[in-house]
């Protein structure tokens, strides 16, 4: 993460340019932009219900975050099952 | 070979499949009896058609919109208001709303199958853009063209047409949502958009931005009520152990964590989801168009629309209609799946390294489908380039007064403030460097 020689300072002038771009050319254009259904329509929902097994223990990642983690990312749709039949 | 004998009777008429006395099945009837099907098949055939709601307005059908006080045709909203005003006499009335009309804001808990309101119906193949209305007052044909307008004027005895029958060419929808937001005040808020936007902006943009010239458009949407259950599965962890070890200089974290398989299932209704009914309006790529600008600006009070009446959409533009209930069910179906994964996220909290869903799935139990106008504000600008270059949008929503727009941006100017930034950074690290080291 540190290092003692600071070189890694270097990149902060290439990403600061980078950045005010990007943030610019979003604020003019807002492509990022769109409704929000999730949240501005009206949804009235049962509780939640399910079930959670553990099957495994990690040792020793580098990784902050599962990966593939997708539990904010609500458009991003996975592989679709084909519903059980409940009869 | 004997001769046959014309004198004995004529031979019985061919009948069976294919032959002339072959009678057809009365419409809507099935060949075989059903009770002989298998259960599943037979539980399709016998489910009742999707129902429809009629919410065609019969006393306006020969295209003429009365003031219930003098009979004059010339009738507009009033500007700010769900009110209809007589300019002749002055008389003013309330369009009615439909979610009382029909029965819409209800019943979101029983429903089943899918059920289309009148106006939200597969939109006649044949059906042509211009129709044509005989003046009652003096004879005349008057002709509108749906694609863009829903009222027009006899040229010879001055009565103001509105396109009030649904059924002729699917143009027409349920019901209408007024402009609240005045023209003067959108024009504001989007100069004050666009103000907040000009240093960057493209040239030309600048020099021919005239905010008075933006127009209001009625645009096609369904306003989908629905009924759902979603089941998620995935795979979630939580951190047991966070540790440091050091190899020289370097400091690596690491972590342990115990992962477990998630499932998920929650059952929910939906109230007035907002989809675009337009394929040109719904296509959302920002690479190449700026329709999520529109997209932005929803909701609406959709609660409050009124009725189908064409007099409100007098002095407005529209656009027509042209998906069906069938090619926006799976748009419904991502959206449902999206807002059920919302939901479920608050029961996931405990894993504090995430959650990776890996499959999912929706049924949907329900759904009513209700086709509406909703009025925009917009003002659009066409920057010139390759494949036609791009139409920008600045849209206000007539109801709320959200504004959202897209400004396009002067590339040269937007690479040289980042590059001279980039440089003054690079320039204080290095002499923040040299005065360490």
């Amino acid at each position: 993460m540190s290092d003692d020689s600071g070189l890694w300072l270097l990149s902060l002038g290439p990403a600061g340019a980078a950045g005010l771009y990007w943030a610019l050319y979003r604020f003019y254009r807002n492509t990022d932009k769109s409704h929000a259904f999730e949240h501005e329509t009206a949804v009235e929902a049962k509780p939640v219900t399910g079930s959670d097994h553990k099957i495994n223990e990690i040792k020793g990642t580098q990784q902050t975050r599962i990966n593939g983690d997708n539990v904010r990312a609500y458009r991003k749709r996975v592989r679709r099952l084909r519903r059980r039949d409940p009869g | 070979m004997s001769r046959p004998d014309n004198s004995s009777a004529p031979e019985a008429a061919p009948t069976g499949p294919g032959s002339p006395r072959d009678v057809p099945p009365a419409p809507g009837s099935f060949p075989i009896d059903p009770e002989t099907l298998p259960d599943p098949i037979r539980d399709e055939v016998l489910a009742p058609d999707p129902i429809a709601i009629n919410t065609s307005a019969e006393e306006l059908k020969d295209g003429l919109n009365r003031c219930p006080k003098c009979g004059s045709t010339e009738i507009r909203q009033k500007p700010g208001s769900d009110l209809l005003v007589c300019l002749y006499c002055r008389n003013e009335w309330h369009g009615q709303r439909v979610e009382e009309e029909f029965g819409l804001g209800t019943g979101l808990d029983d429903l089943e199958g899918t059920i289309i309101a009148s106006g939200a119906q597969n939109i006649a193949a044949d059906a042509a853009s211009l129709m044509s209305f005989k003046c009652t007052g003096c004879g005349a044909e008057v002709t509108i063209n749906t694609d863009n307008a829903m009222t027009a004027r006899c040229h010879w005895c001055r009565h103001v047409f509105g396109v009030n029958e649904q059924v002729a060419n699917g143009a027409v929808p349920d019901a209408v949502l007024p402009f609240h937001i005045k023209k003067d005040d959108a024009v504001a808020r989007i100069r004050q958009f666009v103000d907040k936007r000009r240093m960057f902006a493209l040239k030309e943009f600048k020099d021919e931005f005239t905010p008075e010239n933006v127009i209001g458009v009625y645009l096609p949407y369904m306003i989908v009520d629905g009924k759902a259950s979603v089941d998620v599965a995935g795979q979630g962890e939580i951190e047991t152990r966070r540790y440091t070890r050091q190899n020289g200089k370097q400091k690596t974290t690491y972590y342990d964590a115990d992962v477990y398989q998630v499932e998920r299932h929650v059952d929910f209704t939906v109230d007035d989801l907002p989809l675009e009914s337009s394929t040109e309006r719904g296509n959302l790529d920002t690479a190449a168009n700026t329709n999520n600008i529109i997209n932005t600006i929803l909701p609406f009070d959709t609660k409050n629309a009124v009725k189908w009446n064409a007099s409100f959409l007098s002095g407005f533009s529209s656009e027509k209609r042209d998906r069906d209930v069938d090619h926006l069910h799976p748009r419904l179906e991502d959206q449902l799946l999206s807002i059920a994964r919302a939901q479920i996220e608050k029961s996931v909290g405990r894993y504090d390294r995430g959650v990776r869903w890996d499959e999912e799935d929706v049924q949907v139990h329900g759904s009513r489908w209700v086709s509406m106008y909703l009025p925009v504000w917009l003002y659009s600008y066409q920057q010139p380039g390759r494949n036609g270059g791009m139409l920008h949008y600045i849209a206000v929503n007539g109801r709320t007064g959200e504004t959202m727009g897209s400004v396009p941006v002067q590339q040269w100017k937007l690479l040289l403030a980042a590059l001279t930034v980039g440089t003054f950074i690079e320039g204080f690290v290095i002499t923040f460097l040299a005065f360490a080291s």
